[in-house]
């Protein structure tokens, strides 16, 4: 997970030792910039494809691995 | 067996890029100017994502017609070519003078070029550049053409809400004029294309209204805000980013394996590999995915923003400037974007 963590960070504006699955998304830090360069993230990391919507639905890192997952 | 037509071999027509000059209208928005508009994207924050400082914009009387125009004027004040020696005019815009007459019509007589010539125009954004040159490639091929003038300008600015961030932060106006010429005993040479379509991502990057399937009305007027405070009409350029970044990841790779494929070529044979310059995150990510090295793959984004069918000939012109274009390099294109559409070729310089 750590490679999905650290380009979070960079994309979330914290230091990674922050993220974690139980860190929120919120309106601050989610917003669709964020959501389209979690987009690239995922593609790289996991080669999965992941739609715009499964990301905009998600409240919190844990979310996004799940969606990930799902993927 | 299968269904689908053998792909066409392709090959170099003997055709070059002889010239190009670029134009960009007066106004500056930067950065500082977006962030007072919008206050969750701070100045910085804006460079830092997009990679974009300031962008262009058009006047209120200015159009593309007047951008490639001035682009053109360029071209010819370079002493490269006169007018009287163009044989053919394509204009690429997705924002013509008129629904009719052809734009190019009224830009042959703006340019004082001959009676004799062909010109027309075509409506594609981000893929424009690339599918233009193989228009002039297939005049040149044909013998219908030996000297075309090929013009990209847009003025995307005019479709943008002022309250929409997610367009105009990262879209500029602008043009550029590039002479294809017919060549012989040189290596110079214009292809293979491959291109791709599909119209089912038609509504991911959008003006809705304004054509005949969806008049302009007060209905189409109205605004409404998205999720992230973003606020546009039907009347307003509207792009779904998420989808145009996953459609990017999909196509442009399997675009590019086909293209080495078709050409007979490696990544190594490639002076230089230019992408349509989206903004610095679906770059980057571009990169990456392609596997390319940064000094294989140049930038010019962050003083002009995405200029749609342009991008391309302004990192050609920049190289151009510099010396590094010269004969014998090798370098791919590669367009993507509004159609959903998008095209890449090799050209040997």
């Amino acid at each position: 997970m750590s490679e999905f963590y650290e380009g979070l960070a960079e994309i979330l504006e914290v230091e990674v030792g922050e993220v974690n699955s139980d860190l929120a998304l919120d309106e601050g830090n989610w917003d669709s910039l964020a959501i389209v360069s979690t987009i690239a993230l995922i593609d790289e990391v996991y080669d999965k494809t992941i739609s715009g919507e499964a990301l905009e639905n998600c409240k919190t890192v844990g979310d996004l691995e799940k969606a990930v997952e799902a993927a | 067996m299968s269904m689908t037509a053998p792909p066409s071999p392709g090959h170099a027509v003997a055709a070059r890029i002889s010239a190009i000059a670029t134009h960009l209208p007066d106004t500056v928005l930067d950065n500082d100017a977006l962030a007072a508009d919008f206050p969750s994207w701070p100045a910085e924050k804006i460079l830092d994502k997009t990679g974009i400082r300031e962008r262009r914009i058009a006047g209120l009387n200015e159009t593309a017609l007047d951008l490639g125009c001035a682009a053109a004027t360029k071209l010819f004040a370079n002493g490269t070519v006169r007018p009287d020696d163009v044989d053919f005019l394509l204009f690429c815009t997705q924002a013509p003078d008129h629904f009719l007459p052809t734009s190019a019509c009224i830009m042959q007589e703006r340019l004082g070029l001959p009676r004799h010539i062909g010109a027309l125009d075509f409506n594609l954004g981000c893929s424009g550049y690339v599918y233009g040159l193989s228009l002039a490639a297939g005049l040149i091929a044909s013998g219908a053409a030996r000297r075309i003038l090929f013009v990209t300008a847009d003025t995307y600015s005019k479709y943008i809400h002022p309250r929409d961030k997610s367009v105009r932060t990262l879209f500029g106006d602008g043009a550029a004029a590039t002479l294809v010429e017919a060549a012989s005993g040189n290596t110079a040479g214009i292809g293979p294309f491959v291109f791709g379509t599909d119209g089912s991502g038609a509504g991911s990057l959008i003006v809705k209204a304004g054509g005949f399937r969806c008049p302009n009305s007060p209905d189409t007027a109205v605004e409404t805000e998205d999720r992230a405070g973003n606020i546009r009409s039907d009347d307003n350029l509207y792009m779904d980013g998420s989808a145009v970044m996953s459609f990017t990841l999909r196509e442009v790779p399997r675009m590019f394996r086909q293209l080495l494929d078709k050409s007979g070529t490696t990544v190594a044979d490639y002076d230089y590999v230019v992408l349509h310059q989206a903004n610095k995150f679906m770059l980057d990510a571009l990169q990456k995915k392609l596997g390319l090295p940064s000094e294989k793959v140049p930038r010019r984004f962050e003083d002009i923003g995405n200029t749609v069918s342009s991008t391309i000939p302004f990192v050609l012109a920049g190289l151009m400037k510099n010396g590094k274009l010269v004969a014998g390099a090798r370098i791919m294109m590669v367009g993507f974007g509004v159609g959903l559409s998008w095209a890449a070729a090799t050209i040997a310089m």
